[in-house]
């Protein structure tokens, strides 16, 4: 062993009591730093999970029209005119060709095309409005999880039934089975059943959508050949920001990632972020305070003995590597200590706090916990730490060391 | 006869103490040789100076002014890196108080020097700290705590510790200070035959005349100055002659 790690670990060790109370400082420092992380990390999942889960990584819809003079009955008359959805209703027109180009790009997980509109929905006295949204029967869950969150009937789209949520339900008070009457904004009537209840603890899903046979949407909102949108899956929902850049540019179609439709959500996580950083910066700090205020103190009653080693002709880098080292030694130990106990104490957390339904009380990551980072950045800020008390050791006037 | 070899002259050599704005002059030009082999002591009452001295020519402290040459090289203007590297491998201290190391075996502490210098405790250095240790008479307290040691026991190993890198000088400020009167002697005898046996040179400070009647040359400094260099004669004064410039 190299000498000056022979005295380091020799002095930790001749003092026990102040050495088991900086590990035990250091160590609650980064268990407080890898379950910070843990916690937030999980925290963020969760959030992304809850809000991505049920919405497309990338919407494809048509532009907004560009102010286009129609001409009106008399030849003289002009008559600028946004035209917009009331008028002509915008759709992709192409959308075939985007689903093969989409197909064909492997980060794509799934593609749904989907016709939208507005209708009201009548039963009996009641009437709601709700927004259609047509895909293809089997492509129902591929965008929100509709089929496993079904609370009745079934998640069958046939050509004469839909899915409501299960707020809409209540409101109209129609139960599976039922027939309503159905009246787009395009002016067309249908009457269809209520083939399945769901809910997906999203409410503006549970109370506005209504899911709809793909052909039988169309009809009802007149749109033969185009769709409103195309709805996209990832593979990595991160991938999202710059694929949305390259298709818009590539297709001309206003393409529109989740994280714009999120922004509260991204700040809210980025916030908590900040806070997480925050107390892990201070629980690094307090590792710094600590080790710092202890060398120092080791410093001070080791003065003579220092003194003397100069006096010997040991060198002012040898003591300083020698104050160092122990700094090293009880951050790296005391890391070590922590990072072992924050990772048994996010798996006990994980694994055995849940609530009556089994759902975890706690979102934590246990994987998340940044235990090597947490061990080298505390190691780091010890030995950082001992500088201060390095060189003051260093500077220690051997005569005067040795004369007290 | 051969002339005797010097390996320290100091000239005209001076220490002020500035404290505030007083300014303390406490060696007031000193000038001597101190040969190879040499027993000496270094008399004088206390507040003369003597742990100055030492002080100074040990390199821990500097001189206000005047030159110091040891083993021809100049030492008053060397910087403090080049100082402490010199004394490391030149210059042997024992103190008045033992200043042992608390943590480390009686073994250990004869060894730090060397151990400090090859940056690991190698077996040549632990069989040359168990010599030494072997002869100051404590072979069978090597691996003892410093701390489990009696004071003269601990003066002994301090004195193999200044032996450890075979230094040129070995400066002794009042190393029987702290000691009672057997175990001065105890400990002066072994001086004595370490000089004897291998040769070491040895500055010894000291207020008790006894002692002083042990070494072959005597300096005195009085005020700052040096009264008188002075010679033992005598039967006794054969085997403490300056030895020859010879290792
Ligand atoms: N660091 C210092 N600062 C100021 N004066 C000092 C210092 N060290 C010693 N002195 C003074 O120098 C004089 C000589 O002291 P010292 O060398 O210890 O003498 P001795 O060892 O012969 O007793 C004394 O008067 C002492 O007070
Ligand atoms: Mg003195």
């Amino acid at each position: 062993m190299p000498f000056r790690l022979k005295i380091a670990t020799r002095y930790l060790l001749s003092n026990r009591a102040q050495s088991v109370l900086l590990l035990t400082g250091v160590a609650i420092g980064v268990l407080v730093f890898c379950f910070m992380s843990a916690l937030i990390n999980g925290l963020t999942q969760y959030q992304i999970t809850q809000t991505v889960g049920a919405i497309p990584h990338l919407t494809f819809e048509p532009r907004e029209r560009e102010p286009r003079v129609i001409s009106g009955d008399k030849a003289t008359m002009v008559l600028p005119a946004v035209v917009n959805g009331n008028l002509q209703r915008t759709q992709i027109r192409s959308w075939q060709s985007l689903m093969d180009s989409l197909s064909a790009d492997p980060a794509v997980r799934v593609a749904v095309p989907i016709v939208s509109g507005n209708a009201l929905l009548t039963r009996g006295q009641a009437v709601g409005s709700v927004a259609i949204t047509g895909v293809k029967p089997e492509q129902l869950s591929d965008i929100a999880d509709i089929a496993p969150n079904i609370i009745a009937g079934t998640a069958e789209l046939d050509l004469d039934g839909i899915l409501i949520g299960a707020r809409l339900a209540k409101n109209l008070s129609v139960s599976v089975g039922q027939p309503v009457v159905m009246r787009s904004d395009r002016g067309r009537e249908r009457t269809v059943k209520v083939r399945g209840i769901f809910r997906l603890g999203i409410e503006s899903l549970d109370e506005r959508v209504a899911y709809m046979n793909f052909k039988a949407a169309r009809a009802l909102l007149d749109l033969e050949n185009g769709v409103s949108r195309v709805e996209v899956k990832l593979f990595d929902l991160y991938a999202a920001p710059p694929m949305s850049e390259v298709y818009g540019a590539a297709t001309g179609l206003k393409v529109t990632s989740w994280i714009e439709k999120n922004r509260r959500l991204f700040d809210a996580i980025q916030g908590q972020g900040t806070t997480g950083t925050l107390i892990k910066v201070f629980s690094i700090v307090t590792i710094v305070i600590g080790v710092a205020s202890a060398l120092l103190l080791t410093t001070m009653r080791r003065r003579a003995e220092i003194g003397i080693m100069r006096s010997m002709g040991v060198s002012k880098e040898f003591i300083t590597t020698v104050f160092v080292a122990q700094g090293v030694l009880i951050g790296l130990a005391g890391a070590t200590l922590g990072a072992g106990l924050g990772y048994s104490a996010c798996w006990a957390l994980a694994e055995f706090a849940k609530r009556a339904d089994g759902r975890a009380l706690l979102t934590i990551d246990v994987a998340g916990g940044n235990y090597a980072y947490g061990i080298a950045l505390a190691t780091f800020a010890s030995a950082l730490a001992a500088i201060l008390p390095a060189r003051a050791a260093a500077k220690i006037d051997p005569l005067e060391a040795i004369s007290q | 006869m051969t002339t005797p070899r010097s390996i320290l002259d100091i000239t005209d050599l001076r220490k002020d103490y500035v404290t505030g704005d007083t300014v303390a002059q406490v060696l007031k030009g000193l000038s001597f040789s101190v040969y190879a082999g040499e027993f000496l002591a270094l008399l004088g009452p206390s507040g003369s100076g003597k742990s100055t001295l030492l002080s100074i020519l040990g390199t821990l402290l500097r001189p206000t002014s005047g030159s110091m040459r040891m083993l021809g090289q100049e030492l008053s203007t060397a910087t403090d890196a080049e100082l402490t590297n010199f004394r490391s491998r030149n210059i042997g201290f024992v103190f008045q108080y033992h200043h042992l190391l608390p943590d480390f075996s009686a073994l250990e502490n004869v060894a730090f020097p060397a151990s400090a210098v090859m940056g690991r405790e190698t077996d040549a250095v632990l069989l040359r700290a168990a010599q030494l240790l072997d002869r100051v008479g404590l072979r069978d307290r090597m691996h003892y705590k410093a701390t489990k040691l009696s004071g003269g026991q601990k003066q002994r190993v301090a004195i193999a510790r200044a032996l450890m890198m075979n230094p040129a000088l070995v400066l002794a400020d009042e190393p029987t200070g702290n000691l009672d009167r057997e175990n001065a002697e105890h400990v002066m005898a072994l001086l004595a035959r370490i000089n004897a046996e291998s040769g070491t040179t040895f500055l010894i400070s000291t207020h008790d005349p006894d002692i002083a009647a042990r070494c072959h040359r005597r300096l005195t400094v009085i005020d700052g100055r040096l009264a008188g260099i002075e010679t033992s004669s005598g039967p006794d004064d054969a085997g403490h002659r300056p030895m020859l410039a010879a290792e």
